[in-house]
């Protein structure tokens, strides 16, 4: 197992960054804020069709690329660097992941294929365990009660896997975006690069998924803490680029800023903290294709660095920025957005940590 | 061909070598042996070819690659390696010389170090010199083909048993700092050279002052040109962090996660989600120190070599024990405050010696402008004294009331 890129991810993280570069930079994103879509589906479309990301971690039987976890860290470390929306997360990541871990059959061929593709949009309706949905009615004809929220593209998907409280414990159940007694919300998304959803189940019929909804779930959450921690890397490898750029050329008393401690110290922690982060996201991923069973922990510990440390480098972007990076024209304020709900999605801080705590059996 | 070497490493360490016991970590490595006894090791290690795995073979190395050096750290962390004394001399002056020194320099002395005949140390701190090494005050002056030394060291690990040390001394005041001073090769057995121990706040001496009162340096002694010393420091510095940087960590410490782990459980501390918490997290941030000294190795091996991300690693490894300590705090309480239990007595002990790393080797303040200068790229320090004469500038540390005394040691 080795850290450093393959010259096979190394091309992905190139073309990656080349399409982010030429078709979705933050100037998109801007317009995006003003027409109120949840992402740009031109960009989907190039981003599945044309450089296969939703397939990569889907197994070639299931028509993904079969490519691992590794190969899918690696685009969504580019990918988080440009801030780009899309439903990747949420359907290609999480959903998929959930899915790919149950023993239904017949939904994974049946889901699957449409996601590796990016024709079907799916997500998964896990939301910190704070809001709940509830089995009601009888098991021959499941419906489900409830609102989870916040719900990562729950407007947008077509089809949602929603864990809930059957009375003898948790179960995965599918819910399909026209059924009846289905409301869906649309959030005010502190970043915009994401959108969220309340979701409202009323009697809402749905189907039960075969297979071990708890080891499924907590796979999921894995899955969150290294997508999240890749994404996080990306991103704040941009912020660093984008501050010590600006401490290269802005002079003040005489001097670019850069040549002052009270800057140049920060930038070496923010340095400093990427590179360890970025270690555990590499960790991380490979574990994720060669260790399974240090997976779990790996994930952790790749997101409990980077939720803090990508947090902190957005503060210090806006700060060593001064005035210009707290005005809406600035981007650090696009970064900002995305540190704070990237430190909170999925898990809280302390809940990352108990949640690791939890799988090192202390 | 490494696979091979691993495996000749791995049986032979086990043969010869004692397996690593838990709370080995003050840093002295094979400290209860003694000199005679690191000295027939050393020699041992040599003859089984795992001394100067790097080296070329015409100074005593093994002329291998940084592959089989990697493949050896890994297999040694395991064990306490009683040769600790010559860890400074083969990794400082050993790689400086190899660099930059003469050709009779490297086959008088490299050889001699890898077959653990002669132990060196490295002289370059002062009292008035330290983040700022090269407002140093030891002065050489030439006398006849040689120099006379006169000055004091300080930070001296190894100088009481060392027998020679690479010392760094101004021998042109005249010139701007960094152009007046040179590296010599100093006998510490020589007349005139006094080693004194260095008490630490931990109430231990790992360290010494030296002194040296018209001592001779022949004119074999200058290692690189006459006033290019700074160049010549600056790859001692850079060997220096990398040695520190990429340090096995060894896998057991009483202020690692694992120790501080077993302490808080068997003090009935795991069961506070904030002691927990805090366990996670200093988990999280050891792997993440040792998952980016690993990245560092495996760029090395594919020829990227770390350069000044060695300072990276060095701070990194500093904060980290400076979060461990905070973590043992939160998990010991009071008892750190005072208590007769040996286990606890040691994590205390390594609570008062927590703020050393952070200075030594270049203080955490030195580092982080080094990798806003060298690694990002940011503009150069708006340092006033560059270009002006060392004798006109003021250095140490200076009171108002006492007249400043350009270029004299105090």
């Amino acid at each position: 197992m080795t850290l450093i890129l393959t010259d096979e991810e190394q091309a992905l993280a190139d073309s990656v960054r080349r399409f982010v570069a030429e078709r979705s930079p933050l100037t998109s994103l801007r317009q995006l804020i003003s027409s109120g879509e949840p992402f740009d589906a031109g960009v989907w479309k190039q981003m599945t069709a044309q450089l296969g990301l939703a397939g990569l971690a889907i197994p070639e039987e299931y028509g993904g690329a079969g490519a691992g976890l590794s190969a899918l860290s690696v685009a969504l470390v580019e990918l988080g660097a440009g801030l780009v929306a899309s439903p990747l997360l949420g359907s290609a990541v999480l959903a998929a992941g959930t899915l790919l871990r149950l023993d239904d059959e017949d939904a994974k061929r049946e889901l699957l294929p449409g996601i590796a593709a990016g024709e079907l949009m799916a997500t998964l309706a896990l939301a910190g365990g704070r809001s709940k949905a509830v089995l009601v009615g009888d098991g021959s004809e499941p419906a489900l009660s409830g609102t989870v929220s916040p719900v990562l593209n729950g407007t947008e998907a077509d089809v949602l896997l929603v864990p809930a409280d059957s009375g003898s414990g948790t179960v995965l159940y599918l819910v399909r975006a026209e059924a009846p007694g289905l409301t869906r919300t649309r959030l005010a998304a502190a970043d915009h690069s994401r959108s969220l959803a309340r979701i409202r189940l009323n009697a809402t019929p749905a189907r039960a998924l075969a297979g071990d909804a708890a080891a499924a779930l907590s796979a999921a959450a894995d899955l969150a803490n290294l997508a999240l921690a890749s994404e996080s890397a990306g991103a704040m490898r941009a912020c660093l680029d984008m501050t010590s750029g600006y401490a290269k050329i802005r002079v003040a008393f005489g001097q670019p800023i850069g040549a002052f401690q009270a800057v140049k110290h920060r930038l070496a922690d923010m340095q400093k903290n990427w590179e360890l982060g970025y270690a555990a996201v590499r960790d991380a991923a490979r574990a994720g294709d060669e260790e399974p069973g240090r997976f779990s922990v790996a994930a952790s510990v790749a997101r409990v660095l980077l939720a803090e440390a990508y947090f902190d480098a957005v503060v210090d972007t806006v700060q060593l920025h001064g005035g210009i990076g707290f005005t809406w024209e600035h981007d650090a304020h696009l970064y900002y957005k995305n540190g704070l709900s990237n430190k909170v999605l999925f898990g809280t801080p302390g809940e990352q940590l108990d949640r690791l705590a939890d799988s090192l059996g202390i | 061909m490494t696979e091979d070497f691993r495996a000749r490493a791995r049986a032979w360490l086990e043969a010869n070598a004692p397996r690593r016991a838990a709370g080995d970590d003050d840093g002295e490595s094979g400290a209860a042996t003694t000199l005679a006894e690191q000295k027939a090791f050393q020699a041992k290690l040599y003859d089984a070819g795992f001394a100067g795995i790097t080296w070329p073979t015409e100074y005593g190395g093994q002329g291998l690659t940084n592959a089989e050096q990697i493949d050896w750290s890994r297999e040694a962390r395991d064990y306490d390696l009683p040769n600790g004394a010559f860890f400074i001399g083969l990794s400082m002056p050993g790689n400086t010389i190899l660099e930059v020194g003469s050709e009779a320099q490297k086959k008088r002395y490299l050889p001699a170090m890898l077959r653990g005949e002669e132990i060196w140390c490295q002289l370059f701190s002062e009292p008035g010199a330290g983040s700022d090494v090269a407002s140093l005050q030891t002065s050489a002056v030439r006398d006849g083909d040689g120099w006379v030394l006169n000055g004091q060291k300080v930070w001296t690990s190894g100088a009481q048993y060392s027998d020679f040390g690479a010392v760094l001394a101004r021998t042109d005041p005249a010139k701007p700092k960094h152009e007046g001073i040179s590296m010599f090769i100093v006998d510490m057995h020589a007349p005139g050279v006094t080693v004194r121990p260095l008490k630490v706040a931990t109430g231990h001496s790992p360290f010494n002052e030296v002194f040296f009162d018209n001592v001779r340096i022949p004119a074999d002694g200058l290692i690189g040109e006459e006033n290019k010393g700074w160049a010549a420091a600056v790859v001692m510095l850079r060997h220096e962090r990398i040695a520190i940087g990429t340090m096995s960590a060894p896998r057991t410490s009483p202020l690692g996660y694992e120790s501080l782990r077993s302490l808080a459980a068997g003090l009935g501390r795991t069961d506070d989600q904030a002691v927990r918490r805090r366990l996670a997290e200093l988990y999280a941030r050891s792997r993440g120190v040792q998952l980016f000294g690993l990245l560092l190795r495996e760029e090395a091996m594919a020829g990227r070599l770390p350069g000044a991300r060695g300072s990276v690693a060095k701070l990194a490894g500093s904060d980290l024990g400076r979060f461990a300590a905070n973590v043992a705090l939160d998990v010991l309480g009071d008892q750190l405050a005072g208590s007769d239990a040996e286990e606890l007595q040691t994590v205390a002990t390594l609570i008062v010696a927590a703020p050393g790393s952070a200075i030594a080797g270049g203080t955490s303040e030195i580092q982080r402008n080094i990798i806003g200068e060298r690694v990002l790229g940011l503009a150069k320090d708006p340092g006033v004294d560059r270009s002006t004469p060392f004798n006109q500038l003021r250095v140490g540390t200076q009171r108002s009331d006492v007249p400043a005394s350009s270029g004299e040691p105090r």
